[in-house]
């Protein structure tokens, strides 16, 4: 089995709101990042993985099995939802015996792997405090090291760096890396920002309104970003040569000048070349720039150029 | 299905302790200072006998505290973790959910017979301070927490599946306390048969001496309960294993 995950043409619905639609994805082994804004669909990918609900149309396979109503592969998935559900007035320890119980895992087999997680996630000095005192990052700990408790072989963990400081997120990107380097885990993670993907793994897919816009290597996507049109905002003194040499270079599409004269708008085609060539062209032309700045070099825009 | 039985102990376990650790205790509380506030206030009426203990009790635990302590408890206890997402850690592990439910009916069961045996014991220990008869006093005490242990078997079921299938169980669950049990078991006729309630008193004819029960074969009630409780627990399954949880 080279996938852990294969899903064709998933569609998932609620009531009129759709979740999923025709939603085709590989995951490899290793580290997948699953990255797309709010409300694209992540959430609800992990949902069908986890089998809590069940896909409308569509054939999905994680480790090779279907997971609605399968309680026997859940012993092969480890989940770290995004919301917050850890009971306040238990401490960590005991929410990890709790999760143990769950798993079918008791006795002294249990105490000894409950240290083995909490020395994983850092949390060992804080685990015998109640978890209504944890801040974020160590409920995100706590967590994952509740989905890691009965060893799976695949870990899903959604947005596990939202709401965290940047310290928090550098460590549990580290942890994550850690998860699949030395423990051996196969992780799928996701995140609405795509340069924190790329510190935990290469293999991306992008997920916009339901749909899996692109997959692969992280560079590649990099390359749609740079690739796809963009909106350039230019703002200085002396831009009507500019904007004349501008609209002889065939990666200019369009522009657009303020009435005032010192701001444009300037739409191309191919923004690398537009970069490359612009220290000439002002040299060329005198003006002065105070600003230059691509109102497209987001996700958010890769996505909507994917989607059409 | 495989039976995962530390999967099953542990959800009873935990879920007993989160209804015992929620706030709604400083409502059972007050429910049972008021059953032994007015138990100990009418042990002092003239006249008072244990006939009269009985059909106290009946009112005030059978026909309100045990139905009301059940829906509060049995309707709210999925349910709330179904909106509040906690279940996901339950519906995520490797335990059929039919697994966990018979689990959460168990905590459920277990918390109710605690409170119950509280509430009936300070009531029953106010009235028998205060009254001047005390004779087979302990014997009633004893056959209503026997009586109220079927009867949570019973209301936890029926609430329980009622707070899995619906988002709002308590109104149906009110209706079926106040107005089937309240109003239409007291119609003339075999309707008011219908009702838990009427089935409980069957059997506590068959228990004690004192008060005055329903009439009607003990065993056949018994056995009626214990089927109604078999496909409620069933039927709550089914719907909890069928649920999408989003």
């Amino acid at each position: 089995m080279s996938n852990v995950v294969e899903a064709r043409l998933l569609s998932k619905w609620y009531g009129e709101v759709i979740g999923l639609n025709n939603f085709s994805i590989d995951v490899p082994k290793g580290i997948t990042g699953i990255v797309g804004p709010n409300g694209a669909g992540k959430s609800t990918f992990f949902k069908l993985l986890t089998g809590n609900i069940k896909t409308n149309v569509g054939h999905l396979r994680v480790l090779g099995e279907e997971p609605w109503q399968n309680p026997a592969l859940l012993s092969k998935i480890g989940f770290c939802p995004d919301y917050d559900f850890l009971p306040p007035d238990l401490k960590g320890r005991e929410y990890l015996h709790f999760v143990a119980g769950l798993h079918g895992m008791d006795g002294a087999r249990t105490v000894t792997r409950v240290n083995d997680v909490l020395g994983i996630v850092s949390m060992t000095k804080d685990a015998d405090r109640a978890m209504g005192g944890y801040s974020k990052g160590m409920r995100q700990r706590i967590k994952i090291a509740g989905a890691l408790l009965h060893e799976p072989q695949l870990l899903l963990l959604d947005e596990p760096l939202t709401g965290t400081d940047p310290l928090i997120r550098k460590e549990i990107i580290d942890l994550v890396k850690d998860l699949h380097k030395v423990h051996g885990h196969d992780v799928i993670v996701s995140s609405h920002v795509l340069h924190e993907i790329e510190r935990m793994t290469h293999q991306v897919a992008l997920i916009y309104k339901g749909r899996s816009v692109a997959s692969g290597d992280i560079s590649e996507i990099r390359q749609l970003m740079s690739d796809h049109p963009h909106n350039i905002v230019v703002e200085g003194r002396g831009l009507v040569p500019l904007a004349q040499m501008l609209l002889t270079k065939s990666y200019t599409s369009s522009i657009e000048l303020r009435a005032d004269r010192l701001g444009m708008f300037v739409r191309v085609d191919r923004p690398e070349e537009f970069f490359d060539s612009l220290p000439e062209l002002v040299a060329g032309t005198g003006c002065e720039l105070e600003r230059v700045e691509s109102l497209d070099d987001d996700l958010e825009s890769v996505f909507r150029y994917l989607v059409g | 299905m495989s039976f995962n039985f530390i999967g099953l102990r542990t959800v009873a376990a935990f879920s007993a302790r989160k209804l015992l650790m929620n706030r709604r205790w400083m409502m059972v509380a007050l429910l049972g200072a008021l059953v032994a506030l007015v138990m100990g206030y009418a042990a002092t009426e003239d006249g008072v006998t244990m006939d009269f203990a009985s059909e106290l009790m009946v009112l005030l635990l059978l026909a309100f505290l045990l139905p009301v302590l059940s829906l509060i408890y049995g309707a709210s206890m999925i349910r709330n973790e179904m909106d509040d997402r906690s279940i996901v850690q339950v519906i995520t592990a490797p335990l059929d959910r039919r697994i966990s439910y018979l689990g959460y009916y168990i905590g459920l069961v277990m918390v109710l017979c605690l409170l119950i045996t509280v509430v009936t014991v300070i009531g029953g220990a106010a009235f028998l301070i205060f009254s001047p008869v005390r004779d087979g006093g302990l014997q009633l005490i004893v056959t209503f927490i026997a009586l109220q242990y079927l009867g949570v078997m019973v209301y936890s079921a029926l609430f329980l599946f009622l707070g899995t299938l619906m988002k709002q169980p308590i109104y149906l669950g009110l209706i079926y306390i106040f107005i089937w049990e309240g109003f239409v078991a007291s119609i003339p006729g075999s309707i008011g048969k219908v009702t838990i309630r009427h089935q409980l008193q069957v059997v506590g004819s068959e228990l004690t001496d004192f008060g005055s029960w329903a009439s009607g074969d003990w065993a056949v009630s018994i056995l009626a309960l214990v089927l109604v409780t078999a496909l409620l627990v069933l039927a709550g399954a089914f719907v909890l294993r069928q649920e999408e949880v989003s």
